[in-house]
């Protein structure tokens, strides 16, 4: 008995071996370019030019996978045709450990040459110097033009001067609506200039708490209340970034706004009422009338069993909404920047490229010329997708500060206490106002 | 041992022990060495280390964070080290009998413990849903109505340590399993013949012979279970309002969310204290209730 | 009563005839039958939702309240998961660094723990210490200096990388040591006094002991390495080393989860442990522990 398993373990040892060894057989080598010259003339002719040097670039993803390696992989191919000399390899990880790994490998030494960016770490790795500025060698491309760029987005992701990424794709957040409750509950549909009191007596009307049926979906927490905050006229920091006025009246008033929607309006459900299901699953279920959430969800309610559509978010004093974007940068100290320029602009600006995202629903590039995006809006539903432009021109983003993430948890935290009924949101805010602070130094 | 004496012996011990002892030195004692020296740096990861002396530590003081992480955590461990070695025990000795389908018995205990938290937390969830979950419907069975457990700060915890169980009764079952067996059934044959009763085999023979293992497994869930940390990440993310905060969470957060490296090696190594004097009072409690041979 | 009076050279004492595991007659049996079978059926119920999860399709698998017997029943999400992955790469991987791991910690843990329990020598205990204290620290504060470590040992991005730091784990050692300190000395002080070296009496009478200690072990050091999640995260950059839980984790997208294609992953990554657990378990079922020389 004994030997028989010790036989089978030893077969297995000796099998992995050989698998081992032939996962770590160096890929064929790409071909270096031969570049001939026959030219038939008697004079001295300049000698012609070295091949160049095959480079590997790594790149590394989070919004790749696992839905669009495939598509990855066809953008690849239209580079290497182009560049042969560069081969590009792509290393993933899921978005919740993304950036715990792309610091690892950062401290580590074994940074990737290009990576992908959403903006609150940006302007973190930005402020820490490991991106490496793009402006000089943008600056001797002829070829390259910034202003095919969304310029917001082109903006956002330039440094104290420094253009330390180019924007990949962006995304916004709209109103999402259910016709058909709409239609059941005679309420006219929302428009593009809806405040929250035009909302919230809609949702109203719509909601029944009997069957689990809620008006509105819009949570109390970190995004939204900057958000709200920015429509109300407030903003968590000063014009110098030095001073926290998250504790003013607007910013108060805004996240009352949003507690009330719970707490007094009573038209959104508790977290404990939702219990683990996300606000997209119960929009798809025909359980929230609105939901603010993002375009990327029209893939995943695109076989809803009724009707819907989009419209700008609702405004308070004025209309705000969320401009999420990705950048892709290259480090510091990379051993191949001109190589890694090559891909960058390549893969953020090639019409290609953009083509590709918009048919396989892989984000919106950040690209000017509406023509892109002419596929985009025929597609349906939903119908109103020119609602997801026209959010653009209230996008704001969110106030980022050295220590985002604590500001981020801490301000998480006692939005919570206000929604157990804990705190006051005066209380909140300045408590909260008191920990920013803090954290400022 | 015979015909063993001095460098003789010392040899045969270095051929037993350097295997294990220059892979633990290379891939975990330099690694927490190197932590240690980290406590008295800021490292955000990306540039390199600044030194602050003691600064994580008064930091670490004055850390409202750490003190609630620290009461989670004894909360946590106290709620379940109990239950889990009581439970564990009944169920290793119940399922050591000769009782048809015992097999699968033991192989449904245990396929909660290789099952991912992140597949079990979203049953979990719905198990705990106040409103349409399974055990408050239970509950409602017997006219108690449930709280909103996962979402109430008084109970989440409890959910936690709940949840935490059902993983791991299987893990602690096989080790006392394995102790079990180890046990020759020639003591109880004799007790039997003397007219020992099945409690009083159970006390004055099993406790006593299983009690290096019952030791083994105490340690090891006393050091685990200061270091919670997938079930509250997966489950509450450390709310409602931190409720459910943990001492790992509180380094893990810190260490990449917050980039503040060294001062989650500062917290580790206070972490390290506690669990070292826990560990060193079982061990020196262990010569009271523990018999080898 | 004390070993050495019964004799610590027992014969084997047979499944049967062992009067601890014989199950009391009557109302008693009943009652421990339906515990059993109550708390069961606790365990398997949320891995029997896992697996009707994983054949639901896309719009079913979230209705509240639950719906446990997927209508349809589909095989979609088994089929995504080989177009989304090379799956089979990534369960041999997980495979070979499993396997890999648990048989290298059989072997060094053993031997260590051999030199720990049977060996009287100066400094055992304080050495001993240094082993449990590796398992007091997090190890998410220590992955960053390891991977430091590694990247000086070229083992960046390498099966040796995956492995080697899983094999040596004081866990084992702990738990092996704890075994053999059970053991009587009468039956090696036997062996010595024959001429027995101590590889002999490690190899040829320790070990056969230990059986069902090692079979816990083994099981316990496979799991641990098969759902490794974080080191194999950091340590491998090329998919093709990409093991089990890191190629699934992908499946939590930022904004969206597929919680069918999630199951489903969870399932293939469950079912192989089972069954190493199924095929070790009969190790801990052996009546046969004491089998030693008659006399």
């Amino acid at each position: 008995m004994r030997s028989r398993w010790f036989s089978l373990l030893a077969g297995a040892l000796v099998l992995s071996v050989l698998v081992a060894s032939c996962a770590q057989q160096p890929p064929a080598p790409t071909p270096t370019p031969v570049v001939i010259e026959k030219i038939k003339v008697v004079t001295a002719t300049p000698a012609p030019p070295p091949p160049p040097t095959p480079v590997t670039l790594t790149y590394f993803t989070f919004s790749a996978a696992p839905d669009h390696l495939k598509d990855l992989d066809d953008m690849i191919k239209i580079f290497a045709s182009a560049h042969p000399n560069i081969k590009i390899k792509v290393e993933t990880a899921a978005w919740n450990d993304y950036f715990t790994k792309l610091q690892t490998l950062i401290a580590g030494g074994t940074a990737p040459d290009v990576f992908e960016l959403n903006y609150e770490n940006f302007v973190s790795y930005a402020a820490k110097g490991v991106l490496l500025d793009l402006g000089p060698v943008a600056q001797a491309d002829a070829q390259f033009d910034a202003a095919i760029f969304y310029p917001r987005a082109y903006g956002a992701f330039n440094y104290n001067g420094m253009q330390l990424g180019l924007p990949e794709t962006f995304s916004t957040v709209v109103l999402f609506y259910n016709k058909a409750l709409f239609d059941k509950a005679g309420v006219a549909y929302p428009t593009g200039d809806w405040t929250w009191s035009d909302a919230v007596a809609a949702a109203k009307k719509l909601t029944d708490a009997k069957a689990g049926v809620y008006g509105l979906y819009s949570p109390a927490q970190f995004w939204e209340f900057y958000k709200k905050a920015a429509q109300n006229g407030c903003s968590f920091l000063s014009e110098d970034k030095q001073q926290v006025t998250l504790n003013s009246p607007q910013c108060v008033q805004a996240l009352e706004t949003m507690v009330n929607f719970v707490v007094k309006d009573k038209v959104m459900p508790t977290d404990a009422e939702m219990a683990g299901v996300s606000d997209g699953d119960l929009f798809k279920s025909g359980k929230i009338a609105m939901d603010v959430t993002g375009i990327w969800m029209f893939a995943a309610f695109k076989d809803a069993p009724f009707q819907w559509d989009i419209a700008v978010e609702p405004g308070l004093k004025q209309h705000a909404t969320h401009f999420f974007a990705n950048a892709v940068s290259v480090f510091a100290a990379s051993k191949h920047p001109q190589e890694a320029w090559e891909w960058v602009k390549f893969f953020t600006s090639s019409p290609d490229v953009a083509a590709m995202r918009v048919t396989s629903a892989w984000e919106l590039p950040a690209l000017k010329n509406p023509a892109y995006f002419e596929d985009y809006l025929k597609q349906t539903p939903p119908a109103n997708r020119a609602a997801v432009f026209q959010s653009l021109e209230y996008a704001i983003v969110p106030p980022v500060i050295e220590r985002q993430g604590e500001m981020q948890d801490a301000i998480g935290r006692l939005i919570d206490q206000v929604k157990l009924g804990k705190m006051t949101a005066q209380q909140a805010l300045d408590e909260a106002t008191k920990q920013v602070q803090a954290l400022l130094k | 041992m015979v015909g063993e004496r001095g460098w003789r012996k010392l040899a045969w011990v270095g051929v037993f022990l350097l295997p294990s002892l220059l892979g633990l030195l290379t891939f975990a004692v330099v690694p927490i060495l190197s932590s240690l020296l980290l406590t008295l740096f800021d490292w955000d990861l990306l540039t390199p280390p600044r030194f602050v002396g003691l600064g994580n530590f008064q930091r670490l003081v004055a850390d409202r964070n750490f003190w609630s992480a620290l009461g989670h955590t004894l909360y946590y461990i106290a709620g379940y080290i109990p239950l889990v070695m009581v439970i564990a025990l009944a169920v290793a000795v119940l399922v050591n009998q000769r009782l048809r389908g015992v097999v699968l018995v033991r192989a449904a205990f245990f396929v909660p413990v290789v099952s991912a938290w992140v597949a079990v937390a979203l049953l979990w969830q719905w198990i705990f849903n106040p409103k349409y979950g399974l055990l408050n419907y239970l509950l409602s069975l017997v006219g108690v109505h449930g709280p909103a457990w996962l979402f109430d700060p008084q109970w989440a915890m409890p959910a936690i340590i709940l949840t935490s169980l059902w993983k791991d009764i299987g893990f602690v079952m096989v080790m006392l399993l394995a102790g079990l067996q180890g046990i020759p059934s020639q003591y109880y044959e004799a007790a039997a013949i003397d007219g020992a009763s099945r409690w009083q085999q159970f006390r004055s023979i099993t406790l006593p012979l299983l009690s290096p293992t019952i030791f083994f497994a105490l340690t090891i869930s006393l050091i685990n279970s200061f270091q919670v940390f997938d079930q509250v990440w997966v489950m509450t993310g450390g709310g409602p309002a931190g409720a459910t905060s943990v001492l790992v969470e509180q380094i893990v957060k810190n260490a990449f969310s917050y980039s503040r490296m060294g001062y989650a090696a500062s917290l580790s190594w206070v972490l390290f204290i506690l669990v070292f004097a826990a560990t060193i009072i079982q061990l020196r409690g262990q010569k009271r209730w523990v018999t080898y041979d | 009563m004390t070993r050495t009076e019964l004799g610590p050279l027992a014969t084997a004492g047979e499944f049967e005839a062992d009067p601890t595991r014989q199950p009391p007659r009557g109302i008693g049996r009943w009652i421990i039958y339906g515990l059993l079978i109550f708390s069961a059926l606790t365990m398997v119920v949320p891995f029997l939702w896992m697996v009707s999860t994983s054949l639901k399709a896309d719009e079913y698998v979230l209705t509240m309240p639950p719906q446990f017997l997927p209508r349809p029943l589909t095989l979609y999400s088994y089929r995504r998961l080989a177009a989304l992955f090379p799956i089979g790469r990534i369960f041999l991987n997980s495979l070979l660094v499993a396997t890999w791991t648990a048989a290298g910690q059989l072997l060094t843990c053993s031997m260590a723990a051999y030199a720990f329990a049977r060996m009287r020598f100066r400094g055992s205990n304080a050495l001993f210490l240094i082993y449990l204290a590796t398992l007091m620290i997090p190890s998410q504060v220590t992955i960053t200096p390891l991977f430091i470590v590694m990247r000086y040992l070229g083992w960046i991005n390498t099966y040796p990388g995956l492995i080697l730091p899983g094999v040596f784990s004081a866990f084992g050692t702990f738990l092996l040591r704890q075994f053999l300190l059970g053991i009587p000395r009468e039956l090696e002080e036997a062996a010595f006094i024959d001429g027995a070296s101590h590889w002999t009496v490690y190899s040829r009478i320790i070990l056969p002991l230990a059986k069902p200690a090692l079979a816990t072990l083994a099981v316990y050091s496979f799991m641990g390495s098969w759902n490794a999640y974080l080191w194999p995260l950091f340590v491998v950059s090329d998919m093709q080393l990409m093991t089990l839980p890191v190629g699934l984790a992908t499946l939590h997208g930022r904004w969206l989860t597929q919680w069918n294609l999630v199951m489903a992953g969870s399932v293939i990554t469950v079912l192989p442990m089972l069954v190493v657990y199924l095929a070790a378990q009969k190790y801990f079922v052996k009546g046969v522990v004491m089998s030693g020389i008659k006399g």
